[in-house]
């Protein structure tokens, strides 16, 4: 990489990271990654366990700054603004969904879907209206008005889908977002997720170890102890494995 | 062995928390041992000396509360999913946390008898040597098993209550879940009033939350009718016993122990109860008002969370309110009645029982912090501004002030009126 620091991404990425190197307490995580997300893409980071994929989407959501390295999301730098920018940027711009549901145990489903609506500021009605909206959407209407310990771990899962896509972000991150479910459950949220990113042209990030949840995105940057593998599969016992069982 | 090498890697802070057991352990031994004294320069006065004893129960079961409190948010006895596998499991870390809790325990009682022993002047050498000869009975022996007795009661009660919160349960399906998580309350039914004082109840039912409790919000905890029944039937007994007026027939406090209509103790004790026993339904009552009607984001986190923390929160607050308004109802007391105003003994009950009831609702405080750990993070990751969990956090305690701050003050008001002079 030859930028020179002081310029800009180019115009047509969403988001942009160069050279990010980030070490969790002296444990490298992430050793000079570079990569773009287009506008209205679903990006597939990959990789075994360890290879620093949720390093890199925290690094690219401002939950973490990098130890180096610059993060630019839609021409302005994310890698020097201050927690309160960042804070600010997350609840207005990103979503997450992480591999477990997260939700607030205290709230029922569409109390939880329309909670950051409720943090950006949005009135009551309108929030609860946008929040069953999108319940209904991903077939859990019926399940509005129950706690999420009530419900069964797909439904939460789709909860917190509903969650993020409520807010109608930018940029969508999901990390593992079908770690915890059975394979019949997982596709069925993957569809609704990559259905309802294309249909409402979001940018995605999303980690993944699944080669055949990789299959469903646009593009996938493999990752490999913390570093950029070529773009070839991944070698090695998992990936093989994982070719065998979806050819 | 296991619970000192843990507790000697351990924090500081949680170091200086055991610390306070010791302390607590200590004047609860002191108390008793100088009730002990009063017994033994005052052999004739039996009841007196009785009624001395009763009200050192008072501060021993704060001390059993706190110290229950502090081995159930103790880091070092928390399940590790790790360790388990070698051995170090759930029941063993119950065992390991009493193991510790009497340890303190131990050290306060040794301590108290020290100083005991230093004030009665059987120990020379420091300052205030003989400081206390009339008061503590130096002329007469001091029976053995007396003091072996009186000593090893804090520690024993502090380590089995300990033991039995923290012990395992449920079967096959684990009680205390790994990450613990804040949505879970106790639905069992409030325990029928067996205990001598509110606060041995407090302890025993400060069991940890089951996970995944289905019914956790929507049923509102089921102490609140009992709870006011009793506080209600407690100040009506007291009233009852204090009828006819007189000024011999005031409240038996420790520093005036000529006169003891028990009516009146035994009202202010149901009295006590009832608000232990009222208190989550107070705390749920208090979250549902604050959620009420088209809340935002911060009146909707800060209402549930009290509605979901109400069993956990509840009884210590119901407690703490208990002493606030036992204390104020003495202090008018003690201003009106003749005679000496109260002595250092009974200032350190006093003090003791205010402090270790405190002491004990902020450590259920920050063990419900930490158990909402996860669902913190999580918000924090859908974007909540660190300002709206603190603005919610805020508008809990302006709301349980708002609430409890007039309860109090309305019960020491009617418990201190019929006994006024």
């Amino acid at each position: 990489m030859v930028v020179p620091p002081d310029n800009a991404p180019p115009d047509n990425d969403v988001l942009w990271a160069r050279s990010l190197h980030h070490a969790h307490e002296g444990s490298p995580a992430l050793v000079d990654v570079s990569l773009a997300v287009r506008e209205g893409e679903i990006l597939a980071v990959t990789g075994p366990r360890g290879s620093g994929k949720t390093t890199l989407l925290n690094c690219l959501s401002g939950h973490l700054v990098p130890d180096d390295g610059e993060v630019w999301f839609n021409s302005v730098p994310v890698h020097t603004m201050g927690a309160l920018t960042r804070e600010r940027l997350r609840r207005d711009r990103f979503a997450w969904i992480s591999s477990s549901p997260d939700l607030v145990p205290e709230l029922t489903a569409w109390e939880n879907t329309a909670l950051p609506l409720l943090l950006r500021g949005e009135g009551h009605k309108a929030a609860k209206a946008t929040a069953v909206e999108w319940l209904e959407r991903l077939d859990i209407g019926a399940v509005a008005r129950k706690r999420p310990a009530a419900l069964l771990q797909a439904q939460r899962q789709r909860v917190a889908i509903a969650r993020a896509l409520a807010t109608a972000p930018s940029v969508l991150f999901a990390d593992e977002p079908t770690a915890p479910l059975h394979r019949s459950d997982a596709a069925q949220v993957l569809r609704t997720l990559t259905t309802a990113a294309r249909s409402h042209s979001l940018t995605v990030v999303l980690a993944t170890h699944d080669p055949e949840v990789a299959a469903l995105a646009d593009r996938a940057v493999p990752l490999l102890d913390g570093r950029r593998a070529a773009s070839a599969p991944v070698a090695g016992t998992e990936g093989r494995a994982a070719c065998s069982l979806s050819a | 062995m296991l619970a000192l090498r843990l507790a000697r890697g351990t924090h500081p802070l949680v170091l200086l928390r055991r610390l306070f057991v010791a302390a607590a352990s200590a004047g609860v031994g002191f108390l008793l041992l100088c009730t002990l004294g009063h017994a033994l320069s005052h052999p004739g006065q039996t009841s007196a000396s009785l009624l001395r004893l009763l009200w050192c129960l008072a501060p021993l079961a704060a001390t059993v509360q706190f110290a229950v409190a502090v081995a159930r948010t103790d880091p070092s006895t928390r399940p590790r999913p790790g360790l388990s596998a070698v051995g170090l499991g759930p029941a063993r870390l119950a065992a390991t946390a009493a193991a510790s809790t009497a340890l303190s325990c131990t050290l306060g009682s040794m301590v108290a008898l020290l100083v005991f022993l230093h004030l009665r002047g059987d120990l020379t050498g420091l300052p205030f040597d003989r400081a206390g000869t009339e008061l503590l009975a130096a002329d007469r022996p001091l029976p053995l098993a007396a003091v072996v007795i009186l000593l090893s009661l804090a520690p024993l009660t502090a380590s089995t209550a300990s033991a039995w919160v923290l012990r395992p349960r449920g079967g096959t399906r684990g009680r205390r879940p790994v990450a613990p998580r804040g949505d879970g309350v106790r639905d069992t039914p409030a325990p029928p009033p067996a205990s001598s004082t509110p606060h041995t109840t407090g302890t025993a039912t400060l069991a940890p939350p089951t996970p995944l409790a289905a019914s956790l919000v929507t049923s509102p905890p089921a102490g609140l009718p009992w709870g006011v029944a009793l506080t209600a039937a407690g100040l009506a007994v007291e009233t009852y016993a204090s009828r006819g007026g007189g000024s011999g027939r005031v409240l038996p406090l420790p520093g005036h122990a000529d006169l003891a209509p028990a009516g009146v103790l035994a009202g202010w004790s149901l009295t006590a109860l009832g608000l232990a026993l009222a208190g989550p339904g107070l705390v749920h009552l208090c979250g549902f008002l604050l959620q009420a009607v088209r809340p935002g984001a911060v009146r909707l986190l800060a209402g549930r969370v009290l509605q979901g923390e109400a069993g956990r929160i509840g009884r210590p607050l119901g407690v703490v309110c208990a002493t606030a308004s036992g204390l104020i109802a003495a202090t008018t007391l003690y201003s009106r009645a003749p005679g000496p105003s109260f002595g250092p003994l009974t200032a350190l009950g006093a003090a003791l029982v205010l402090v270790c009831t405190t002491a004990t609702l902020i450590l259920v405080a920050l063990e419900t912090k930490q158990a909402r750990t996860a669902t913190t993070r999580a918000l924090l990751r859908q974007g909540a501004a660190a300002q709206t969990l603190r603005a919610a956090a805020l508008t809990r305690l302006v709301a349980l002030i708002t609430l409890f701050a007039p309860v109090t003050w309305a019960l020491a008001t009617l418990a201190a009126a019929p006994l006024a002079p």
